[in-house]
């Protein structure tokens, strides 16, 4: 069995790097997506993924909520974290968890894995083929 | 090679299609590579300015765009960090035979998989976005 995959949704370049490379380094596999538009992309394209992590605010017409609501259209019980240095929880339907920002890696991690588990658990989680 | 495992080498993938670029860049990290994931020629040269690292080599897809398109940006990689490969494809079936030849001279002493492969998957991909 895989590692658990991450759908990373961040315009700014060096810290989706930063992030992604310290996701990868715990032993989650991650996608990065640059923006709203590559992250439906990917939701799209019918990979298995196992969480969303996303921005808010980005450019290229799609934001971190629309995205949200996408990805529980395609599989309900995926969650999502939405992370903004200006928003609430409570502004962020209908994601699951809201992370503030600036990012926290330890805190995001111990996030990530309240929802979904430790990299290599067993997901009940059902996805798209 | 025990050094290059603990401390990996840098690569750049630059594709706009984000479908394209993770894939290439998932299959570079099969073979041992760190790979930093560009959409635009302003963030390679971020990656490159600001990245804290250096690289072995950038395989950037032909029509990339940004302040700099794909030829001039191999142009200013070679003024400013000659040692640099810069490696331009023209499509995803040149560009994963390029990352195959990379994978070659990669950390890991074999491929994870075909480069073929990657092209098949990258195109399943595609298609189903497409639907």
């Amino acid at each position: 069995m895989g590692a658990k995959t991450i759908l990373l949704v961040e315009d700014e370049f060096i810290i989706r790097f930063t992030l992604a490379d310290f996701l990868r380094d715990i032993g989650y596999h991650v996608l990065e997506a640059g923006d709203g538009r590559e992250g439906l992309d990917i939701l799209n394209s019918g990979q298995s993924i196992d969480l969303m992590v996303t921005d808010v605010h980005m450019p290229g017409g799609v934001d971190g909520i629309e995205l949200a609501e996408h990805s529980k259209m395609l599989v309900p019980g995926r969650p999502v974290v939405v992370c903004s240095a200006h928003m609430s929880i409570s502004e962020c339907y209908p994601a699951d968890e809201f992370h503030s920002k600036p990012y926290i890696l330890p805190a995001l991690a111990a996030l990530i894995e309240s929802l979904i588990g430790d990299p290599w658990q067993k997901s009940s989680q059902t996805h798209l083929a | 090679m025990a050094e290059e495992l603990a401390n990996p080498p840098c690569l750049i993938v630059a594709d706009p299609d984000v479908l394209i670029r993770n894939g290439l860049a998932e299959y570079l990290r099969h073979c041992g590579y760190k790979v930093f994931e560009a959409a635009t020629s302003d963030e390679v040269i971020i990656a490159l300015e600001e990245g804290a690292t250096s690289f072995r080599a950038m395989l950037v897809d032909a029509e990339l765009s940004g302040e700099l398109n794909a030829f001039e940006l191999r142009i200013w990689v070679r003024g400013h960090y000659p040692g640099v490969d810069v490696i331009l494809a023209g499509n995803v079936d040149r560009a994963a035979k390029a990352a195959g030849h990379l994978c070659d001279d990669g950390p890991h002493l074999q491929r994870p998989y075909d480069p073929e492969s990657v092209v098949a998957h990258i195109k399943r991909l595609l298609a189903a976005t497409r639907r």
